[in-house]
């Protein structure tokens, strides 16, 4: 893995104070040489991992809880991968984004919390498992009960 | 900084976390991207070729899907320079490189073989779940030091 | 040919571009002036979609593919076809591509291929399917033609034999069989044998239509109204002569050097295998032993159906070695009946492990090709997958007889 390498970085917004036009002027400002393209999700950004790994960590400073990055293999606008060159279908990993971007506010809070310095209490919440004796005593108890019914 | 293997590979909250407290991701984009970058591959659209499921073949034999082997072939590499991991059951959220269950059986229980620190949770679904898991992260995250990474168990 | 019109092809799959053959679907869909697309989902469609198709499987990338073919049967996709792709040896991926091929059969008019690929998987190997289904999508109309009408011909260019037939008014009047030496001399000699039998001249042909591996090169010299693979022939040629023509049926064709297994819905083939790697599972093993045994091929079946294949010890499928425990087993005292017997239950064993491996056997099963007359086969065939195999009249003609059906339908042009 070398400084050299082309990569290519999602980032993702969940934010009503900070928007994707705000985040180009931050990148088009960083002077970095680098390609930037806003899409519905946020932007993806193409260059060099130096740069790209510098210009994330000042984008991520914008609204630190509400940005979320990862690296992305696909470059934008591939024609195999875009949805106009597949007849109306996304990429498939498009639908892993659409499930995770509806958790991204409770992972925000979660975030807002640890910056708070708040730990909040860790709760196991599987109920336990039934136990086969207890089963057996419900259906005992059951049974009888709607024998008394009839 | 130690490398922490992701599952699902894909997932963006296991990649931003990763990264965000501190240790480098291990996730199948990189992989996928340097193959597309591979010019002189011309099998579209991941630039997969016929010769990958053989590749895969390290790890299933010939009875077992190319589909399982070809993808594989893809996730071997980060498997192999894995020091950390965190796997999230529940693998139904997970498309693409992720999307089929046997592969997925396969990767979880190779990470689980390598003797790796090792996180394992449920996806969240409710708003408590998604900000206990995040806290779960960062302790996992925050407890990994590089010594003790890659040798020792759990 | 007539430039045929562009079909929209909807892929359902799993596994295609992880084994890296996706380039040979997309190569293969452009050779038949087809383009492949991808039904548009959102993931609260996937969510549920388990629960409403009524099967719950593991891998969500098949979840992916049943949302998209409720997506397709909903009418909410412009597709003109549908192709069903997995990987070969999924157990969890064959049970949905089966299901959602007949999900899709019963609910829309769609016409579906499905196709379990490996790795070595190529554009050739899936160019026949894409030609069968685009055929299918273009040519609806043509395809639900239950009678022949008017005086048709049609050959079949085979690799081993050429067959043609003559027909009027739903009867065959004429047939023509001879071994392929030269491609259209061959043709030629069988339609000529064909249109003596039948008493006409070729002026008297109202249409023609042409199948087999030799169809372009006869079909151009012939000006054949009809140039069609033979799987959507022989599909359409064997429920006609077997007289059903609607639900499903399983065709079996093992022919000189190649075989065929289709699985049908109302005379449209849905799933189907060929192939032409051994010569065990083929009616050259049987000429074979037919050879061995001192006797003519037309009396091999006569002889196994009076055998115990049990008797006779085979170690292995291949021509070479196969032949070699037949002979072993003369020497050491079996019987004629009892060897050939055995030839016959070998080769339906061999097209079972090779063919039948991906294609699902609804009944009726319907034998046809030039081994479906040696009365041995089809008794194996019926011993071995346990139910009634049905051998049609003409099954050896089945080619010629699907392609002058069709034929017909170019009477009035």
């Amino acid at each position: 893995m070398s400084d050299d390498d082309i990569i290519i970085k999602m980032i993702v917004l969940h934010s009503t104070f900070t928007l994707p036009s705000d985040i180009v002027i931050k990148v088009y400002e960083s002077k970095a040489d680098i390609m930037v393209k806003e899409t519905c999700f946020g932007l993806i950004i193409e260059g060099k991992r130096s740069e790209v790994d510098r210009v994330v960590t000042e984008i991520r400073k914008l609204d630190p809880n509400r940005i979320f990055i990862k690296e992305r293999g696909v470059p934008p606008g591939d024609e195999y991968r875009c949805r106009a060159g597949r007849g109306g279908g996304p990429k498939p990993g498009f639908h892993q984004h659409e499930l995770e971007f509806a958790l991204l506010p409770y992972f925000t809070e979660a975030l807002d919390e640890i910056e708070r310095g708040e730990m909040p209490e860790q709760k196991d919440t599987t109920p336990p498992r039934l136990t086969i004796n207890k089963l057996k005593e419900i259906i005992e108890e059951e049974v009888k009960q709607s024998e008394r019914g009839y | 900084m130690v490398k922490v293997f992701i599952y699902p590979s894909n997932s963006l909250i296991l990649s931003d976390l990763v990264d965000r407290f501190g240790h480098e991701p291990l996730a199948v984009m990189q992989e996928i991207g340097k193959k597309i970058r591979t010019a002189s591959l011309d099998s579209p659209p991941v630039n997969i070729t016929p010769e990958d499921p053989k590749i895969g073949l390290k790890y299933a034999a010939v009875e077992v899907p190319s589909g399982v082997r070809g993808r594989m072939s893809l996730l071997g590499h980060l498997l192999e320079e894995a020091q950390a991991a965190i796997l999230v059951r529940e693998p139904d959220i997970s498309f693409g490189c992720m999307g089929c269950a046997r592969t997925n059986e396969l990767i979880n229980f190779l990470v689980r073989s390598k003797k790796i620190p090792r996180l394992e949770m449920n996806y969240p679904v409710t708003e408590d779940e998604a900000k206990s898991f995040v806290h779960k992260i960062r302790e996992f995250l925050e407890g990994l030091t590089t010594a003790e990474s890659g040798n020792g168990g759990e | 040919m007539e430039k045929e019109s562009l079909v929209k092809i909807a892929q359902l799959s799993c596994g295609s571009e992880y084994s890296g053959i996706q380039k040979e679907i997309q190569t293969a869909a452009e050779m038949v002036n087809a383009e492949i697309i991808f039904p548009d989902i959102t993931i609260d469609e996937i969510k549920v979609v388990g629960e409403e198709f009524g099967l719950q499987v593991a891998s969500p990338d098949l979840k992916l593919m049943m949302a998209r073919a409720k997506e397709l049967v909903d009418g909410k996709v412009n597709a003109d076809a549908v192709l069903i792709a997995t990987c070969f040896r999924c157990a969890e991926a064959a049970l949905v591509r089966n299901e959602i091929r007949r999900y899709i059969h019963e609910n829309s008019k769609l016409p579906v291929i499905s196709y379990s690929f490996t790795e070595r998987t190529t554009s050739g190997t899936l160019l026949t399917r894409l030609e069968a289904l685009t055929t299918t999508a273009r040519r609806r109309s043509l395809l639900s033609r239950e009678h022949q009408e008017g005086l048709t011909a049609g050959i079949d260019s085979g690799s081993t034999t050429t067959k043609a037939v003559i027909m009027k008014d739903d009867k065959v009047v004429g047939t023509g069989w001879v071994p392929t030496v030269k491609v259209m001399e061959s043709a030629t000699d069988a339609l000529e044998r064909a249109m003596e039998e039948a008493g006409i001249t070729r002026d008297d042909i109202q249409a023609l239509g042409v199948t087999g591996y030799g169809r372009f090169l006869i079909g151009d010299e012939f000006k054949a109204d009809l140039i069609q693979e033979e799987i959507t022939v022989n599909s359409k040629g064997a429920v006609y002569l077997a007289d059903h023509q609607k639900g499903p049926a399983t065709v079996i064709d093992i022919g000189g050097m190649d075989n065929k297994a289709i699985s049908i819905q109302d005379g449209i083939p849905g799933i189907f295998t060929m192939g032409g790697i051994c010569a065990g599972a083929s009616g050259r093993f049987l000429e074979m032993t037919a050879k061995r045994l001192g006797v003519d091929i037309t009396e091999l079946g006569a002889l196994a159906v009076k055998g115990m294949q049990e008797h006779v010890e085979m170690n292995s499928y291949c021509i070479v070695f196969g032949i070699q425990s037949l002979v072993n087993s003369l020497a050491k005292g079996s019987i004629p009946t009892d060897v050939a017997a055995a030839a016959c239950y070998s080769v339906v064993e061999q097209v079972f492990e090779q063919q039948l491996q991906e294609v699902e056997v609804n009944e009726p099963l319907i034998m046809v090709g030039g081994s479906s007359l040696i009365e041995g086969v089809p008794m194996a065939m019926k011993n071995l997958l346990k139910i009634e195999v049905t051998v049609p009249p003409y099954s050896q003609y089945i080619g010629a007889v699907g392609a002058a059906l069709l034929a017909s339908g170019f009477i009035d042009k």
